[in-house]
Order: structure tokens, then C-alpha cells, then sequence
């Protein structure tokens, strides 16, 4: 299978006031494309800095990170933004959302970014928000919708300009355990039926464990790469 | 992203914050007021002076006087003199007066007419010069060729306050001529053929208070042809200052004599006027710069408060470029909203304020010898595109300048930090 993602003895220094912290001390592996993987750890490991890493929103201080065999640390942030919005969608742990627009709005907005026609926008944010089950609810503001609706419209958004990454952060850390549960299928769902690549950070086990890969991380190192435990190996 | 999505973008954000940003574009509005109320009325006043210099003067003549200031008086002009600047291009009519200040002119029941300066013409001449001026208000301006007559100016043919010459009623004009050791005194009857028209506004040419004999009769009476101020009527105003210098040249001593020329005159009010203004509405355009600051101000604010939005669209790829167009749209939507009000309300409050003027300063009456030289000046507004485009344009320009600062500091955003912002 091809490799979709390379990140390669990836180092990261925070500057929290005069003082230092490493998030990553040298972190390598791959991810194949239409996988699903997990990024698990305790938190403080570092994994949402590498997440971060991963969809071009920071850039690391050492090391090498290739998307489709490309080193986007050689990009210009035009490029790395461009990049954030043709290949990667973003997944966050508190939505995310534009409070002001509607459901429908915030899922149109990387189509309205990208300079999309408004009407043909409007058609593939409909559609988006059917493919998560939002369509009853697509006029409403994010402050209108449960916890869990207001996942799946971040989940729509990610998934609108059909990228071939989908990043998530804690995506299940500000719901309730059923509800967590439901988006995590949802995210299953979807790498199967359209085979986009998902890459989740969680410090839940049972979460972890719905991959096809786990990357457990700690204190900023790869403590263990570890295969689908049931059989949800691709 | 599309520019009419930005705008529409723009306008949601700035509709959202509706106090915030009536009072930011109120800022622009009271700037934008003040210039084009200034520049407006002071257009109008501009207007309202060159009218009534326009009044004061015939812009179109010329009045030549032996003699300046540097130079000591030369003899007056020799009928030779007159012919020579009769020739000169340019000059269409030319009308030679003498001055005969000595004189005095009293009734004949020996009461003193009001005549300050008695000027002697040729009446056919001087009618067709000051053609708006030379109209006579009772009897009839004589012919060339009628001595011993004599025309008063308004304010001339009062004895007092209220008694006037009569037409036709004769009076006496004593003139004394010195020429050592001999002292000559002359009385001549003279019948009061006319009586001028008010000249209404104040001037070089208003003749209110001068007396006019034929040229003939003084020459006779003088005995000898020596004009003190020659008149000159040019063909085209905008040529004046030229034919004047034309008309020095045709003396020996260019510097002997003294031009009046007053386009040139106006022209340099004008532009004293013009400096005014400009001073004016440059204080004016401070009010301005304020509220640029109040943009920039409100600006920074709400850059602060939508950090974590300025994250999340760059998180979803919208790049520095498109942040810094999207915050820069908002600014220039305030100035082109300011601006467009503050020309109404410019235009408005100069209007009113003209006519609040106006009721102030109310026209005096008129009274017989002790009437006001000056009526009211009532200045109304004037609509000047130049003016309306300019204010329009440097609303804008403040509006983007003093919003680039805040709209850059949102673009520069790390995008981590901005979605961790709380």
C-alpha cells in the first residue's frame, strides 16, 4: 500500500515564557493511504502537536514530514494553506465552529474559501451534511445543536473538499461516552465507504482500539506501533 | 475566495456588531462632514466675494494713472499719450476723464452739493465703459456736444439728508487755478443735465459722489488738455494683464505710470480665499485622522476577540492573504458607508447653517445719504464634485490605512496559537 503520510524523527520545542518544553523528541512512522489510525496517549504526550504537524498548521523544528512524497517544510505557508485546504481536513475537540454562521455555512465555508461557486457550494454542503445525518438540521447555529450535531457538521466541513486526510483532535473528548461512541462510527463509516485516510488523537483506549493502527505516544517519543487488536485490520 | 463573498462576508461581520460600528462609522461621518461643509461654504463664500468684486469692479477696465508709488507724479497724460494707448491690440475703447479736484460746486442759493471729486468727460465715452454704471436715474445724460452742463452721481446731487439737486436747476462750479504768483478763480454756471442710478456696490468705479462736466468745458475753462486717469476697456478679460503691459511700453518710462488691473486684483483674493479654505478643511481633516485611530482602535479589538475564528479559517486553509482582505474589507465598507453619509450630512448642515447665516445677518435699511455701502452678504453652499470626490476618496484611504495595521496583525496569526486562544 502507499504511503501516504511520512513523518520522520519530527522534533518540537514550545517556548512556554523563558521556559522550554519539548512536545516531540523524535517521532517517525507512516500512514497508508485509507487507513484509520489512532494516535493514543496520555495527555502531555505531545500528540496534538503532532497532529498539528501532520495538517501543516505549525512546522516542526527538525525532522521531515512528506505528504503524497512531498516535504512540506519546504512550502511556503500560501502553499502549506493551500495544501490545508485541497488535502486535509481538520477535525477539533471543541468543534470549531463559526458561531455566527449556520450549519450549512460553516460546512460551505472551505468550498467559500476556495472560491466555489456559491450555488454549487451550497449543493455539496447539503449533500455533506445528509452523508453525516445532519440534513433535518442544516439552518440551524451551532449554539442550536447538541454536542454531537455540532461534531457531525465539523466532521461535514473536514470532509467537503474531499480530502484525502482527515485530521481529528480528541474529536469524542467534549461528548459523552454514547455520543463519542456514534461519532467514531460515523468516522468509520466514512474511511470505509469513501476510503479517506483518518487520523485520530485520543487518550481513550476503547477509542484507540477501533483502529486499524495504533501509534502510542509518550513523552514526546513513538512508544509502540501496534496492529488492529480485532480483526479491524484493513 | 470570491470578492463578492468577502464583501458579503464583510458586511455580515460588521451587521452583527451594529452599535460597534455605527459608532466607528460615525467617527468617519463627523470627518467627512466637516470637509464637505467647509469646502462647500467655502466655495460659496468664494462665489458670493468674486461676485461682488465683480460688482465692485468692471473687471474689463483698466485705469491708468500718471505717477506710482516709487516714482514721484508725472504730468498728466497729453492727448498723444491717450491716442498711443488707444492703439494699443487689444484695447477696445479707451475714455480719458480730468480731474478737477479743486473744485467746488454750490447752488444757486449758494447751498454746497455733496460732489467730492468733479471729473470731466466725454459723456458719450464714459456711458458706453461703465455702461451698468452711467445710467441716470433722473433727466438725461447730455450730448457731446452740450457745454456747460454737469451729471451727479447719486450721493452727489444731496445737499443733506434729504433735499436733492433738482434736474435742470442750475448750479455754480468755482474753480481755482494757481499758477504763481498769480491766483485765478473761476465761477461757471452749469445745468444739471442728469442724475446717475446708484451705484450700488462699493468700488473703483463707483461714482457716487463725483460730479461729471463735459470734457470740452473743462478743457476751456483749464486751457489746456491734461487727463489725469485714462480708462480702458480691454476686448478680452483674460488678456488684461497683458494688454496693460502692452500699455506701459508705450511710454518712455514704463515705471511712470500706474495700472489697475482688476482681474489680476481678483484673482489674487482668490487665491487667498482658495488658501483659506484649504487651511480650513485641512484643520477639518483632523477630525478625520480621529477617526482613524477609532478605527484602528475598534479594529485591534476585534481582531483580539475573533483570534480563534482568524485560527480556524486558516486551519481550514484560508491563507494570510485572504485574512488580511477579509478584515481590510470591513474597514472599507465603514469608509465608503462614513463617506457616502458624511457628503449628505455635509452637504446638509451647510445648507442649513447658510440659512441660519442668512436670517442672522439681515439686509439694513436703506436711508438717503447715510445708506450702507455693503448689503448682506448671504453665502449659499456650493455642490463641488471636486471636493465630494476627494473627501470620498480620502475617507477611504483613512479607513484602509488606519486598518491595515489591525488587519495585518490578524493575518500574521499562528494558527496554533490562535485556536488556542481562549
Amino acid at each position: 500500500m502507499k504511503m501516504l503520510l511520512e513523518v520522520r524523527d519530527v522534533k518540537k520545542t514550545y517556548r512556554m515564557g523563558k521556559v522550554l518544553v519539548p512536545a516531540l523528541r523524535g517521532v517517525s512512522f507512516d500512514v497508508k493511504e485509507g487507513e484509520f489510525l489512532t494516535i493514543f496517549g496520555p495527555s502531555g504526550s505531545g500528540k496534538s502537536t503532532l497532529l498539528h504537524l501532520m495538517g501543516c498548521l505549525d512546522r516542526p523544528d527538525e525532522g521531515e514530514i512528506l505528504i503524497d512524497g512531498e516535504n512540506v517544510l519546504k512550502l511556503s505557508d500560501d502553499k502549506l494553506a493551500e495544501l490545508r485546504l485541497t488535502k486535509i481536513g481538520f477535525v477539533f475537540q471543541f468543534f470549531n465552529l463559526l458561531p455566527r454562521l449556520t450549519a450549512l455555512q460553516n460546512v460551505e465555508l472551505p468550498l467559500t474559501i476556495a472560491g466555489v461557486p456559491e450555488k454549487e457550494a451550497r449543493e455539496k454542503a447539503e449533500k455533506t451534511l445528509k452523508l453525516v445525518g445532519l440534513e433535518a438540521r442544516m439552518n440551524h447555529r451551532p449554539f442550536e445543536l447538541s454536542g454531537g450535531e455540532q461534531q457531525r457538521v465539523a466532521i461535514a466541513r473536514a470532509l467537503i473538499n474531499d480530502p484525502k486526510i482527515v485530521l481529528a483532535d480528541e474529536p469524542t473528548g467534549n461528548l459523552d461516552t454514547k455520543t463519542g461512541w456514534e461519532i467514531v462510527q460515523l468516522m468509520k463509516r466514512l474511511n470505509e465507504e469513501k476510503g479517506q485516510t483518518f487520523i485520530v488523537v485520543t487518550h481513550d483506549p476503547h477509542i484507540a482500539e477501533t483502529a486499524h493502527r495504533i501509534v502510542h505516544l509518550k513523552d514526546g517519543v513513538v512508544e509502540g506501533i501496534k496492529e488492529a487488536p480485532r480483526g479491524n485490520r484493513k | 475566495m470570491r470578492t463578492k463573498k468577502i464583501f458579503t462576508i464583510a458586511w455580515e461581520n460588521l451587521t452583527q456588531r451594529k452599535l460597534r460600528t455605527s459608532l466607528t462609522t460615525l467617527g468617519v461621518v463627523i470627518g467627512i462632514t466637516a470637509i464637505i461643509g467647509i469646502a462647500s461654504l467655502g466655495e460659496g463664500f468664494r462665489f458670493e466675494i468674486k461676485e461682488r468684486m465683480q460688482q465692485g469692479f468692471e473687471l474689463d477696465v483698466l485705469i491708468v494713472i500718471p505717477g506710482s508709488f516709487t516714482a514721484a507724479l508725472r504730468q498728466p497724460f497729453t492727448p498723444e499719450e491717450v491716442e498711443s494707448v488707444r492703439n494699443v491690440s487689444g484695447v477696445k475703447l479707451v475714455a480719458p476723464l480730468i480731474t478737477l479736484p479743486q473744485a467746488k460746486i454750490n447752488t444757486t442759493d449758494g447751498k454746497k452739493v455733496n460732489a467730492l471729486t468733479v471729473g470731466a468727460v466725454n459723456f458719450s465715452e464714459i456711458t458706453q465703459m461703465i455702461s451698468e454704471r452711467f445710467i441716470p436715474m433722473d433727466g438725461e445724460i447730455p450730448d457731446d456736444n452740450e457745454n456747460d452742463t454737469i451729471v451727479l452721481g447719486y450721493k452727489a446731487s444731496f445737499l443733506n439728508e434729504t433735499t436733492q439737486v433738482n434736474v435742470n436747476e442750475n448750479v455754480t462750479m468755482q474753480i481755482t487755478i494757481k499758477t504763481p504768483p498769480y491766483t485765478l478763480t473761476i465761477n461757471k454756471t452749469l445745468r444739471v443735465a442728469a442724475i446717475l442710478e446708484k451705484s450700488g456696490t462699493p468700488g473703483i468705479t463707483n461714482f457716487d459722489y463725483w460730479a461729471f462736466i463735459p470734457l470740452n468745458t473743462a478743457i476751456e475753462l483749464l486751457g489746456e488738455e491734461a487727463y489725469n486717469i485714462i480708462l480702458v476697456k480691454v476686448s478680452d478679460v483674460e488678456q488684461s494683464e497683458q494688454v496693460a503691459k502692452d500699455i506701459e511700453n508705450v511710454f518712455d518710462n514704463p515705471y511712470s505710470i500706474s495700472i489697475l488691473v482688476p482681474i489680476a486684483f481678483m484673482n489674487q483674493v482668490d487665491r487667498i480665499l482658495n488658501i483659506v479654505q484649504i487651511f480650513l478643511i485641512a484643520i477639518a481633516s483632523i477630525s478625520l485622522l480621529v477617526a482613524g485611530v477609532g478605527i484602528m482602535n475598534i479594529m485591534t479589538v476585534s481582531v483580539m476577540e475573533r483570534t480563534r475564528e482568524i485560527g480556524i479559517l486558516k486551519a481550514i486553509g484560508a491563507k494570510s492573504r485572504t485574512v488580511l482582505v477579509m478584515f481590510l474589507a470591513e474597514a472599507l465598507l465603514i469608509g465608503i458607508i462614513g463617506g457616502l453619509i458624511g457628503i449628505l450630512t455635509g452637504y446638509g448642515i451647510s445648507f442649513g447653517l447658510a440659512y441660519a447665516l442668512s436670517s442672522f445677518i439681515q439686509p439694513q435699511q436703506e436711508t438717503g445719504l447715510q445708506s450702507p455701502e455693503t448689503q448682506s452678504i448671504a453665502i449659499s453652499p456650493i455642490f463641488s464634485p471636486q471636493w465630494t470626490i476627494i473627501a470620498f476618496i480620502f475617507a477611504i484611504a483613512i479607513c484602509i490605512i488606519f486598518g491595515l495595521y489591525p488587519a495585518r496583525k490578524a493575518a500574521k496569526l499562528n494558527p496554533v496559537e490562535a485556536l488556542r486562544y481562549e
